[in-house]
């Protein structure tokens, strides 16, 4: 599942940023016995690529810009210059503790943002429906408690296709019919079949808008099932579906008026499976 | 499924029906209900409450036509339907 794997990414993006981290706070705070920066020789030494030396003070420029006479100290010093240098210190060590706490800071929200990705991530998954998880608020038993909004009519139209391999007549029997949320709605579409071979359909849906279509609920209908019609067949399908009360509460939901079904049909060999969107087959046989 | 390949939007996923799929009226048992419900709506210019008696009167062909598994119509959203009659009952005496 993308959001499993997604969250294992962000917990090893943290730890990185943590490792980051260190290793900018040791190169500031303790330049004379730094791990990192011994590391580091033993790398470039194994490297030969210069004269040690040479490595060895380019090395600390890079890493310890800020404190570059800790380790090559001049003992050539004039007093005027320890002054300087000493006040210099000082600024330095101010510097450094200022970008030493806001790092600390970032740590610990690093820290703090690696414990809240996981709850976090869960609600985006579930808000946005990433890697099949179901959309809150559908729930099978609200059918029987749900409460008609009477105040908001909208208007279904309806649509049918046919891929262009199938030879059936599919096309809806009403070009539209007016519900209001919470209130169940019969539809039908008419298929027949013109060859002389028996000929298996399978079929699926589309709703537009798309994002009204978490609020249109379908409680039965002919889709993602083998249909077979015989030849010279003409059948009725109905649809069985309500809209689910709470797209009168949805401020996204206020200008849409009109809503779209649409199906298409294809053609399907014998016994073949499609994968269902999260449907197991043995619960539906009645 | 949608094709446009904006990641902000959302896609639309299709979901399977809650009490799965209908089986096919080979023998058009309920097409005199299917019918009447028809001429209901075109007779109220297609507004479907006004025509939920005859949606109810097709579902329950349906059943007893073995092309339906049978529910108590509460659960199909038909309550207020079935409401009225105990009402009438018992205003009656």
């Amino acid at each position: 599942m993308i959001c499993n794997s997604k969250s294992k990414v962000v917990c090893q993006f943290h730890v990185f940023v943590m490792l980051l981290s260190i290793f900018i706070r040791e190169s500031l705070c303790y330049p004379k016995n730094s791990f990192l920066l011994t590391s580091t020789h033993s790398c470039i030494r194994g490297l030969q690529v210069q004269r040690a030396k040479g490595i060895h003070s380019y090395c600390q420029w890079f890493l310890c810009r800020r404190v570059p006479s800790r380790l090559n100290i001049q003992k050539r010093g004039v007093k005027s210059r320890k002054s300087q240098t000493r006040s210099q210190e000082d600024d330095w060590r101010k510097r450094n503790k200022t970008v030493l706490t806001y790092i600390a800071a970032a740590g610990v929200g690093m820290i703090g943002l690696s414990y809240a990705a996981v709850p976090l991530y869960r609600l985006y998954c579930q808000a946005s429906g990433l890697g099949g998880t179901a959309v809150a608020g559908h729930n099978a038993e609200q059918v029987e408690t749900m409460a008609p909004v009477k105040d908001r009519v909208l208007k279904i139209t309806f649509n049918a296709d046919t891929h262009a391999s199938i030879q059936w007549n599919f096309r809806p029997q009403q070009s539209e019919i007016y519900v209001v949320p919470g209130e169940t709605a019969l539809a039908f579409y008419r298929a027949k079949n013109p060859t002389d071979k028996p000929v298996i359909g399978i079929s699926t849906y589309n709703v537009v808008p798309f994002e009204a279509g978490q609020y249109f609920n379908k409680i039965q209908c002919f889709c993602f099932e083998e249909q077979r019609l015989n030849p010279k067949e003409e059948v009725d399908m109905p649809v069985f579906f309500y809209i689910d009360p709470e797209f009168d509460e949805d401020p996204r939901m206020a200008r849409v008026d009109t809503i779209t079904l649409s199906y298409t049909f294809f053609e399907a060999k014998e016994g073949q499976k499609l994968p269902l969107p999260g449907y197991s087959l043995t619960s539906q046989h009645s | 499924m949608s094709t446009a390949m904006n990641f902000s939007s959302k896609s639309f996923r299709p979901r399977a029906p809650d009490k799965g799929s209908f089986p096919l009226d080979h023998f058009g048992e309920c097409k005199a209900f299917k019918e009447k419900f028809m001429r209901c709506l075109k007779d109220n210019s297609y507004d479907n409450s006004l025509c939920r008696l005859q949606s109810k009167e097709y579902l329950e062909c349906r059943m007893d036509n073995q092309l339906m598994a049978k529910e108590p119509l509460e659960k199909l959203g038909f309550k207020d339907l079935l409401d009225k009659p105990s009402q009438e009952n018992q205003v009656k005496p």
